[in-house]
């Protein structure tokens, strides 16, 4: 369960007004529990590519779907972590994480159940009764995942999720999803500007082309994981100091910079 | 509470009311046929306050006047913000409502009055409506435009958790929107005062906008004063409670802010 199908997917905006085309003919394959990662420039489409699988979105032509049904509306089998996080800020921690399981009508023994478990693996325990303006960024970012990941959601996607928090607690974002992924593995749908974080996080990386966004080339990430073991580290400066690491992430560095504009914006 | 500021404030209110001794008593720059010395401003406190005035003591007066405001105010809340709410959140009903609603709101609530002392009589139900038609507009306004600042993001999000319709307007869009609300709670506050007192000075039995009409034909500054000071602090203490249940409900929003 949980696979993702992209099927010549191209999405117009603004029709009716001249149109700016956003994506061009996506083909894109996510299997079941695999973990996607799509890079590319500002401006690509990667936003609107997560926005239709979310069904926020409908393309302009070709199919969306997730386990080879049509998406036509947003729900909570395909859970989505927002780069600016977007909880609640007149609910707690609690109530922020709970109101998925409600909309589910499940009985409140097995909603605390489940609260507790997450906020557990968020290491979120001792703010569950605060309310989000009162915890950093990085905190907020872990409410926002957990609230995604109690619904024991299908697919999970994420735009960016780490885009908004500072270098270190980004490193112990990326280390804490990897954990996560190990713990309980899901379809996961990421977007990223950056090229390192792909690579540790993803399977396959998907390098998209300028506007009108096409996919220009997939990276199999996971292979190459197995292979060299990376997984024998715990910290991720040492994964990314590998030389297979270092490869693959020129690799797609060289493939991006191609796509840059004159001035390499 | 009672720091520096709250000094400065005591000050000058000190200060303003020495004034009003000054010009009226000590020096009589001010004729005592224009505006009341604080002596005489006593004495007619104490005249409606014991033996009644324009038919009934001070109490009654402020209670009935009190009792048209919040029952007026109460209406338009309850009126105009699902209204404004719905507005904001359906195009459609934006594009149905809106015209109608440019099309009254330049008429100045005030002057409803006359047609509404034609239809209903000089009862309550005539005023409540006024101020219903004045408290409305505000309440309307500022929850559509409430609903229209939410972020994006927030919406998706509660959709993407499967947020029921109902669940959804309760317990994400009102929220999201209510420092707004209160905002238009706050005008609409206002304008309930302002109407309520001039729909009893024109036609009224009872009520402090009756005892200022009163007061004028029998050329009394001092009562005038008394009504005046007496619809100050009811709408002072409305205000007040009304920014009570603000901070309580907004808790989140104000620990946000500092
Ligand atoms: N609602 C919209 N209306 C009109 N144009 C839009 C809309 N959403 C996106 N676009 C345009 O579509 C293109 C792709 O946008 P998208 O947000 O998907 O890019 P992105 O790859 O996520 O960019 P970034 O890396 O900066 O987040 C952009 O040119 C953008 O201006
Ligand atoms: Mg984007």
């Amino acid at each position: 369960m949980g696979s993702i199908r992209f099927d010549k997917v191209d999405k117009v905006f603004g029709p009716l007004t001249g149109g700016v085309k956003a994506l061009d003919s996506i083909d894109l394959e996510i299997a079941e529990k695999e973990f996607v990662a799509i890079v590319g420039p500002s401006g690509c489409g990667k936003t609107t590519c997560l926005r239709m699988v979310a069904g926020f979105e409908a393309p302009s032509a070709g199919v969306v779907s997730v386990n080879g049904k049509k998406v036509t509306a947003p729900g909570p089998d395909r859970a989505v972590v927002f780069q600016q996080f977007a909880l609640f800020p007149w609910k707690t921690v609690r109530e922020n994480i709970d109101l998925g399981l409600r909309n589910k009508g499940l009985a409140k023994s097995e909603r605390d159940e489940r609260i507790a478990s997450a906020l557990r693996l968020m290491n979120l325990e001792s703010h569950a009764d605060a309310f989000p303006h009162q915890l950093s960024g990085g905190m907020q970012q872990r409410v926002a995942i957990a609230r995604a990941y109690v619904l024991d959601p299908e697919v999970l996607l994420m735009d960016e999720p780490f885009g908004a928090l500072d270098a270190q607690t980004r490193v112990v974002m990326q280390e804490e999803l990897v954990r996560l992924a190990r713990v309980n593995p899901r379809t996961v749908l990421f977007i990223t500007h950056a090229v390192e974080e792909a690579v540790y996080l993803a399977d396959r990386v998907a390098v998209m082309t300028r506007r009108p966004g096409r996919i220009k080339e997939i990276l199999d990430i996971r292979s190459v994981r197995e292979a060299e073991n990376w997984d024998r580290h715990q910290k991720i400066e040492d994964v990314m100091d590998l030389e297979s690491f270092v490869h693959l992430r020129t690799q797609i560095w060289k493939s991006l910079r191609e796509e840059k504009g004159p001035l390499g914006v | 509470m009672m720091g520096r500021k709250g000094l400065a404030s005591l000050t000058s209110v000190a200060a303003a009311l020495l004034l009003w001794f000054v010009v009226t008593t000590l020096t009589g720059l001010v004729s005592p046929g224009r505006f009341p010395s604080p002596a005489e401003f006593w004495q007619s406190l104490v005249q409606i306050a014991t033996r009644g005035y324009a038919g009934a003591p001070l109490l009654a007066h402020a209670v009935q006047s009190l009792k048209l405001v919040l029952l007026g105010f109460a209406v338009a809340v309850a009126t105009g913000v699902p209204l404004g709410l719905w507005m904001g959140w359906s195009r459609r009903a934006e594009a149905a409502i809106n015209p109608v609603f440019l099309l009254i709101r330049p008429i100045p609530p005030l002057a409803w009055i006359p047609l509404a002392i034609l239809w209903l009589g000089l009862g309550d139900a005539a005023k409540i409506m006024v101020i219903w038609f004045a408290a409305f507009v505000p309440s309307v306004i500022n929850a559509f435009a409430g609903v229209r600042a939410i972020d994006r993001p927030m919406i998706e999000a509660a959709r993407m958790l499967g947020t029921p319709r109902w669940r959804l307007v309760r317990e994400v869009i009102a929220p999201a929107a209510s420092p707004m609300i209160f905002t238009g709670l706050r005008l609409s506050l206002q304008a309930s005062w302002t109407t309520l007192v001039a729909a009893e000075l024109v036609g009224a039995l009872l009520g402090i906008g009756f005892v200022l009409n009163v007061a004028q034909q029998d050329i009394y500054p001092g009562m005038i004063l008394v009504g005046m000071v007496t619809v100050g602090l009811l709408g002072w203490a409305t205000t007040w409670l009304l920014a009570m249940a603000e901070q309580r409900a907004l808790a989140w929003n104000m620990a946000a802010r500092d």
